[in-house]
């Protein structure tokens, strides 16, 4: 039987790394709140492009752009990937890593030119440790990524997308579904390969024979031209939030399980430690009872 | 009277969403002015100011580009940023147009970028005098 008191200061650890992951399972509750009201607080923006682009394709304006075209050859291509700047927040670097890299071989074998880009410490290191050297770093988004701080990487995007310098911009991120349900994967953002809400009013449009109730200053056509970077940057924006709120929610589920084993541990150590100082006890008794015995005679 | 219901909306949040006599705003080339019952309209933003006047009291909002959609009394402000003009960084605009004013453009890309920054660093520098 192990000896008690090794037991018994293992349970005391194992007791103060159950308080440190509970601590970090409220704060990620707190923190995934906060995203949370951020990302839904996001999508106001979000449905009123989705309505001023149904409304621009309702007045029979075909919804075209230069960014929405596929490219014929693809030259140069972008991989941007969003993980983390912490760790212990359970597969949620490892899932998006895990989508991120064979996306990138399969780049490279295709691409001419491709290069890869990432936001947060853990994927850096992560690729780093595969010996791949991504382009650009980011390190300055946590759980509240500012729109600001996206549209200068948006804009950078989109500069070189006109110039011809880039043909294709794909994002790996971990979407978020539902707080239940979150999942890495890759998307392609650029060319863009439709914006909500044209083609909800596709169909409108041969109803209502192209006549909008609307007066566009100055046209509908240089509207739809600043629309489509807009609904590009808000679509990046939008991968970034649902980054920030899903490593909230993975960061917190697993602090929970971590917090629940600790407490399976320390019943277990309690029951050995228990039983150990039991059968000490015993020991000593018998040897009290022993050494009795053997004055008695 | 009618009102105007005022809704400013940026990326991040709703930024405002109020009652309103009457808004002005920028457009791409000059101000526009919005009193209730204006015909549906959709519009491309500049930079520059916006005025919002609800209940006699007048706030000055600086918006930076956007679009604006009007329909049934309702404004629907779509921007970049929507800052009021009391909170306008005058010394960040000011260090923007030195800055720009400074860069070289070559090509027309660049010259319209450099173009940008100035208007906005000068927009700024306006709203947040104006807000003094």
């Amino acid at each position: 039987m192990a000896n008690a008191r090794a037991l018994d200061k293992r349970r005391k650890s194992v007791r103060n790394i159950r308080k440190i992951t509970r601590t970090m399972e409220l704060i990620a509750t707190a923190r995934f709140k906060k995203a949370m009201d951020r990302a839904t607080a996001a999508t106001a923006y979000t449905r009123r492009i989705t309505q001023l682009v149904s409304d621009l394709a309702s007045s029979g304006l075909e919804v075209r752009h230069p960014l929405m075209e596929p490219r014929e050859e693809t030259k140069s291509a972008l991989l941007l990937v969003l993980t983390g700047n912490r760790g212990l927040c359970g597969g949620y670097n490892g899932g998006v890593i895990r989508q991120a890299i064979p996306r990138y071989k399969e780049l490279q074998e295709s691409v001419a030119n491709v290069q890869l880009e990432v936001s947060g410490k853990r994927g850096l290191t992560a690729l780093n440790f595969r010996g791949i050297e991504p382009n650009e770093s980011f390190m300055n988004f946590d759980d509240q990524p500012r729109f600001a701080e996206v549209e200068v990487i948006a804009n950078r995007y989109l500069d070189e997308y006109a110039a011809g310098r880039l043909d294709r911009v794909e994002v790996a991120y971990t979407r978020f579904i539902s707080i239940g349900k979150q999942e890495a994967i890759v998307e392609t953002l650029l060319p863009l390969g439709g914006i909500e809400g044209a083609d909800i009013a596709g169909d409108a449009k041969d109803a209502s024979s192209g006549e909008s109730m609307y007066e566009f200053l100055p046209s509908a056509e240089s509207i739809l031209e600043e629309v489509v970077p807009t609904s590009f940057k808000v679509k990046l924006f939008k991968c970034f939030l649902d980054a920030a709120v899903s490593e909230q929610i993975a960061r917190m589920v697993a602090m929970k399980a971590a917090t629940e084993n600790a407490g399976d541990m320390i019943k277990q150590l309690s029951m050995t430690y228990n039983r150990a100082r039991q059968s000490q006890i015993t020991g000593e008794i018998m040897e009290i009872i022993g050494g009795v015995e053997a004055l008695k005679n | 009277m009618a009102e105007l219901n005022c809704i400013v909306v940026t990326p991040e949040k709703t930024a405002l969403e109020t009652k309103a006599e009457f808004v002005a705003m920028p457009l791409y080339d000059g101000e526009v002015g919005i009193l209730p019952g204006h015909s549906p309209m959709i519009g491309r933003l500049g930079y520059g100011e916006m005025r919002i006047r609800a209940a006699g009291q007048e706030t000055r909002y600086y918006v930076d580009g956007g679009f604006v959609q009007v329909a049934d009394n309702v404004v629907s402000i779509l921007t970049n940023r929507a800052v009021l003009g009391s909170s306008v960084d005058a010394e960040a605009a000011r260090a923007q147009l030195a800055s720009a004013t400074k860069q070289t453009a070559a090509t027309d890309e660049e010259l319209a970028i450099r173009d940008r920054l100035v208007i906005q660093a000068r927009t700024q520098i306006r709203v947040a005098e104006r807000a003094k």
